[in-house]
């Protein structure tokens, strides 16, 4: 039998696509692939809307199952799992409407907005260190921003396939301080042209080619963030002293304006007594 | 090969037990391939040497032929697979590069023969004026005649089980040169309810998958080498 | 610590040196130390009441308001009762309450917080 082009081409196609025959989904249309497997968008028949539905090989369900039992507001909820009559293992899961990091960012968000996102992110990865998960593969591709301005971290758990190297620690096996460089390379890529040194010696503190120099948790390097949006001195930076006093007046403004003020009516009067 | 005949549509008993042996598996006992491994490796990998030698060393259609009748003959009864590290490349690669090796060698051997040095061909240099390169052309025609031969299971499955009629509504759609019928055409033509075309489709994709994981399995190195290419394979 | 404890602090420390920035007005030396004390009074009245309303209120705006309103009205008794240098205790009266109605919001809690309610 003699194959043409074409068909080749359209066979590869659908024999690719998952038989969703005996399970309650509609298959879409294809979304994106991961590391670990493909994703489409398909309906659930029997309460009518639409999910996400992600496809893989049986041999990768292991650690997804893991991931699957996470359930945090940055982690997207997954609705069933189940075996296709393939052979594959899927996931259904929400549907994320919104826009990925590296095209959000696009539209020029404030700085403001720029950490709130790294805060969630950083919440999300706290939280499933704490529970023994490890992303291994976070990179602007892999974070969602949905139309609520909420923040969604997909593709759990797989080791980057082609990985960016940018966002790869350099050390060989991967751990939670390989997340903590990752996000100190997200947290890097967010920032804009020129950033306040502040934020970039947090972001290369945590991509510190030695893991046990970097931060030792996500957490610690939120609080670092959340200093500096507070005014305060950043763990990371050691400030030159007029950047210091500059900082100390910014936040005691409101009393220094005030002596200022007092000063300022004293010397007023004392002089136009005297003229 | 016996295969179970498919009995349910949906879940997962549909998939049949695996009988192939990875070439790592039928290798286990000595260095060389045992004949059958070998025959499945012609069977798949025949044409696209073939192809793959006329278009990249411009032999015309007798050469190539003899060259790739050479190649399969000598140089994989010589410890070929033995050589083959699994962890570098896959088996399709590291067989491409055999054959450049094998063809170069020829051709070095045949011009020492030669008085004058009329060069015959040159491996590098014409590529530019094709479209393809050569080792796409090579990965192409081994996906054809992988998907070929999957066919060819699959035809013989369905007279097999009785599911002719499957393999007929599976022709029309999905093997179909030019425009496409649709599943109502499909559905009248054969007096069946287009649910039915529906599942018949997806039923014969499904087997068809499989049948080109078998294939594969019998010619990749081991599961790591089937999951990549699998992986390059599905669109 | 306690707000009406700091605002009694603050209001006497500020005020003492309210009153001590007479000095540079030669004709007060005399009765420097009277008016040390009436300003130390004034100070110490101001930041009770500021005190008390920080216990009630967290507004740093209305503190300051607060503390410049009283600082104001006593520091106009003050110059009243003297029939004289009403804009020179006035006005910087009016100050030292504002910074004393400040600094009333401001204790016990954690600066950021303060800062987040500004």
């Amino acid at each position: 039998m003699d194959v043409s082009d074409s068909v080749l081409d359209h066979l590869r196609h659908v024999a690719a696509l998952p038989d969703l025959s005996g399970t309650r989904y509609e298959l879409e249309s294809e979304i994106g692939r991961g590391g670990m497997g493909v994703v489409y968008a398909a309906r659930d028949r029997q309460l009518d809307r639409r999910v996400a539905l992600k496809v893989m090989d049986l041999a990768l369900a292991g650690e997804a199952q893991l991931i699957a039992r996470l359930e945090h507001p940055a982690i997207v909820p997954v609705y069933e799992t189940g075996i296709l009559p393939d052979g594959r293992a899927f996931y259904a899961m929400k549907l994320v409407a919104g826009a990925r990091l590296d095209y959000y960012l696009e539209s020029a968000p404030s700085l403001g907005e720029r950490l709130r996102i790294t805060r969630r992110i950083g919440e999300a990865l706290a939280f499933a260190h704490a529970r023994g998960v490890i992303h291994r593969d976070l990179k602007p591709q892999n974070v969602m921003v949905g139309e609520f301005g909420e923040v969604y971290v997909m593709d759990w758990g797989v080791e980057a396939v082609a990985g960016t190297p940018a966002f790869r620690a350099p050390e060989a096996r991967l751990d939670q301080r390989s997340d903590i460089y990752a996000l100190g390379a997200l947290l890097r890529f967010m920032l804009p042209a020129s950033p306040p040194p502040a934020l970039r010696a947090i972001a290369d503190k945590a991509m510190h080619a030695d893991p046990s120099a970097r931060y030792p948790d996500a957490l610690a390097l939120l609080a670092d963030i959340e200093r500096f949006q507070d005014g305060l001195a950043v763990e990371a930076w050691s400030e030159p002293l007029w950047h210091r006093l500059r900082r100390f007046a910014s936040r005691n403004a409101v009393l220094l304006w005030l002596l200022a003020a007092y000063a300022g009516v004293k010397f007023l009067l004392f002089f136009l007594r005297n003229l | 090969m016996r295969l179970d005949p498919d009995t349910t549509m949906g879940g997962p008993q549909g998939q049949f037990p695996s009988t192939q042996l990875s070439l790592l598996e039928a290798a286990s006992a000595g260095a060389t391939l045992p004949n059958e491994a070998l025959e499945r490796v012609s069977a798949l990998y025949w044409k696209p040497v073939y192809r793959f030698i006329r278009v990249k060393f411009r032999k015309n259609n007798e050469d190539a032929k003899d060259l790739t009748q050479s190649f399969f003959a000598t140089a994989l009864q010589r410890d070929l697979f033995a050589r083959f590290d699994p962890a570098k490349a896959s088996f399709r690669t590291y067989l491409r590069m055999a054959v450049e090796r094998f063809a170069a060698n020829e051709h070095a051997a045949r011009n020492r023969q030669k008085r004058g040095g009329d060069v015959e061909f040159e491996p590098v240099g014409e590529q530019a004026a094709l479209s393809e390169s050569p080792d796409d052309i090579f990965e192409r025609e081994w996906r054809r005649q992988l998907f070929a031969l999957a066919l060819d299971d699959l035809r013989a499955h369905c007279d097999a089980c009785g599911k002719q009629l499957q393999f007929e509504i599976f022709e029309a759609y999905d093997l179909a040169g030019g425009d496409r019928p649709s599943y109502a055409d499909l559905s009248a033509r054969h007096s069946i309810a287009e649910t039915s075309v529906t599942n018949y489709l997806a039923w014969a994709r499904r087997m068809l998958r499989q049948f080109v994981t078998e294939r594969l399995r019998g010619v990749t190195a081991g599961e790591r080498d089937l999951r990549d290419e699998l992986r390059r394979l599905w669109m | 610590m306690n707000k009406i404890l700091a605002g009694l602090l603050f209001g006497l420390v500020l005020g003492a040196i309210d009153g001590a920035t007479a000095w540079f007005y030669p004709e007060t030396h005399s009765v420097i130390g009277g008016i040390l004390v009436g300003s130390s009074i004034k100070g110490m009245l101001v930041g009770l009441f500021c005190g008390w309303f920080a216990r009630k209120v967290q507004s740093t705006k209305w503190g300051v308001l607060l503390g410049a309103g009283l600082g104001l009205l006593f520091a106009f008794l003050v110059a009243a009762m003297q029939h004289e240098h009403y804009l020179a205790i006035m006005l910087p009266g009016f100050i030292t309450g504002a910074i004393i109605g400040f600094l009333t919001q401001r204790t016990g809690m954690p600066s950021l917080a303060a800062k987040r309610q500004a």
